[in-house]
């Protein structure tokens, strides 16, 4: 009786699979050491950041909204993270710190869009900027370098063959999957982002889930620095500013709709997402496609997932309407 | 004195009047340099492109379904490069500036396809498309600034006539005047307003909305080629990153200017108040030499502080009427 009304991945999930599978044997035909193990495990470790902070796009997503900050957000703490590190604090105040930190901005920006009804889009660009002058402000100029943080060996090392960094994130994954589909707050962000009117009517607190949902994301950007300053050891200036882009390619290709889009999607499909984005931009490395370039195929693929979508959703839109009369 | 402050909270010009002299009284006690003839030329000259790119942009917000432009900043960055490239290559200026407006409105008729043809979300749409854009504008490039103009191309933004700089005088004047009458002199405008506040009246006028709405976004780009073109003449390079963070600074200063979020209410005439306001203030920012990164957070205080004064003043104006009755 109760399965009725837990959604399951539905075929918009399935398509971001297909689309997957086909890029994985495209690459490996046009590449051949692209399907090398190596090769496999580079890329899971160079795109964890972004399979991180996705899963907070993905809810903030879900929402109708969009967070443009998370980048410089992540580049905030990672700065913090950073000095930190060289003023050799315990790393459990580090953690904490951090996450401490990436819940706070979270709530800046979730309070400015529940509050204040400003839109989402307009807030986050504001905050990213500010963030962005505030890393200029603690960096001054120069990188943070030599950092060795001690959960680095963590993310480097291997069990039974199989990075534990790839073994995390299916966890973390596994994780919001049930919260989302299985606990009632999650059920609640599917309803507030279906439609708030009558997600409020029926008792739902829409403005705690939006404020939730934002700290939810600045608190996960807070790991994906730690996983930023693991795998690079450094800080530069320009942390985090190509992160945004990344992330909502993953979300849109993974089949979670932005405004008026029918507010589908999972977490599952924005995992799809992220590995599809980190393989197109190996893919574009290895087959030596100018680099500059890159920018713009992630651009056309948000544009034709959610061209598809809109196509989709116009359809069922019809097909419901016929219906009706 | 609440009789004055109901009115001040009433009409946004009133507000954005006293909101500018306060500026320069505050800029010209930091620096006694900056009320002089010269230096008010010189601000004229940088708040040239955002000029138009601020009107395309308010536009697009006008009329409304969520609307906004992202990716004007590239549009002018790529139809910039475009016509270095046409030049560079033996055209003649005329012919560049033709190909520079044709592929700004080529651009724009992109995003007025996905989004007023396609309905897909303006805001994923033009952030897809921002980033197609400006990596085209990069790879054309390849990274480094076209140079090498004919001297006489320097008569359109390096001089000036009766101490008036061209641009201003022979570009910004006459176009904001023809985009003023298109809007509140024609039936164009009326129906760009209407779309704006009602939709549904809108369909059932009869109004054409796919024509109407791929328009705007045609005009965006149109005004962003404009603006591409002046900022050429003004740096005498074609620079990829001519764009970058324009999109901001537009979104800032309509939503400075009173033009609403939602769509469908708003004067131009604001927006204009509001490029003098947002121009002067870089300008004073330069003068004090801050650092650009601080303009943009500075910009992105002003965008939340706006946003929330927009709130706040229509809340008191209701407040008010409703007493009063």
């Amino acid at each position: 009786m109760l399965k009725k009304y837990v959604p399951k991945p539905g075929r918009r999930e399935y398509v971001t699979f297909l689309l997957l599978a086909v890029e994985i044997i495209l690459f490996g035909i046009l590449a051949p050491n692209f399907l090398t193990v190596d090769n496999l495990i580079r890329v899971v470790q160079n795109n964890a950041e972004i399979a991180m902070v996705s899963i907070g796009m993905t809810i903030v997503m879900l929402l109708g909204g969009i967070d443009l900050s998370v980048g410089s957000v992540m580049g905030v703490i990672a700065i913090v993270i950073g000095y930190m590190l060289q003023a050799k604090v315990h790393i459990l105040v580090i953690i904490i710190t951090a996450v401490l930190i990436g819940i706070a901005v979270g709530f800046m920006n979730g309070f400015l869009v529940s509050k204040f009804n400003i839109p989402d889009l307009i807030v986050t660009i504001a905050t990213m900027n500010i963030w962005k002058a505030v890393i200029f402000a603690l960096l001054g100029g120069k990188w943070l370098t030599g950092l060795n943080p001690s959960w680095g060996a963590v993310t480097r090392a291997k069990l039974l063959g199989i990075p534990v960094l790839l073994i995390l994130i299916i966890v973390i994954y596994a994780v919001f999957y049930y919260f989302l589909m299985y606990r009632r707050f999650g059920r609640y962000i599917y309803a507030t982002g279906c439609n708030p009117q009558s997600a409020n009517l029926s008792g739902i607190n829409v403005k705690k889930i939006c404020l939730v949902s934002y700290c939810i994301s600045g608190g996960i950007a807070a790991f994906a620095a730690m996983l930023y300053i693991a795998r690079m050891g450094s800080v530069e200036m320009t942390i985090g500013s190509d992160l945004p882009i990344a992330c909502i390619a993953a979300v849109t290709i993974g089949g979670t709709g932005a405004k008026g889009n029918g507010k589908r999607g999972s977490v599952i499909g924005t995992l799809a997402g992220v590995l599809f984005i980190a393989f197109l931009k190996n893919g574009i490395v290895i087959l030596g496609i100018p680099s500059l370039l890159e920018n713009c195929f992630i651009g056309t693929l948000i544009v034709l997932s959610v061209l598809f979508d809109a196509v989709t959703a116009n359809d069922r839109f019809k097909q419901g309407k016929e219906a009706a009369l | 004195m609440k009789k004055m402050a109901f009115s001040i909270a009433k009409s946004r010009t009133k507000f954005l009047i006293l909101l500018l002299v306060a500026e320069i009284i505050i800029l010209s006690l930091i620096s006694p340099y900056f009320l002089s003839v010269n230096n008010l030329m010189q601000v004229t000259q940088f708040g040239a492109s955002l000029t138009l790119i601020s009107l395309g942009e308010a536009l697009v917000m006008i009329a409304g379904r969520d609307g906004i432009d992202i990716s004007v900043g590239s549009v002018m960055s790529l139809s910039g490069v475009i016509f270095g490239l046409v030049v560079i290559n033996g055209g003649s200026i005329f012919t560049a500036v033709l190909i520079a407006l044709a592929t700004g409105a080529v651009l724009g008729l992109i995003n007025g396809l996905l989004v007023a043809v396609a309905k897909v979300p303006a805001l994923i749409a033009t952030l897809g498309t921002q980033y197609i854009y400006g990596s085209l504008a990069l790879y054309l490039t390849g990274g480094v600034p076209i140079s090498g103009f004919p001297d006489g191309f320097k008569v359109l933004s390096l001089e000036s006539t009766f101490g008036i700089p061209n641009q201003i005088l022979f570009v910004i004047i006459p176009v904001s005047i023809l985009v003023f009458i298109l809007i509140y002199k024609m039936k164009f405008g009326r129906r760009v307003y209407l779309m704006g506040t009602n939709p549904e009246a809108a369909k059932f006028t009869g109004i054409k909305e796919k024509r109407i709405r791929s328009s705007v976004y045609i005009l965006a780009g149109v005004l962003a080629a404009i603006s591409a073109i002046i900022n050429n003449s003004w740096l005498m390079t074609a620079r990829a990153d001519a764009g970058t963070g324009m999109e901001m600074q537009a979104i800032t200063v309509a939503v400075l200017g009173g033009i609403a979020v939602a769509g469908g209410s708003g004067h131009l005439g604001g927006v204009l108040i509001g490029v003098v306001i947002i121009t002067m203030m870089n300008s004073g920012l330069q003068i004090a030499n801050v650092n650009s990164i601080w303009q943009l957070a500075t910009l992105g205080l002003i965008l939340i502080i706006a946003i929330i004064l927009n709130q706040l003043m229509s809340r008191y104006v209701a407040a008010v009427e409703k007493n009063k009755e």
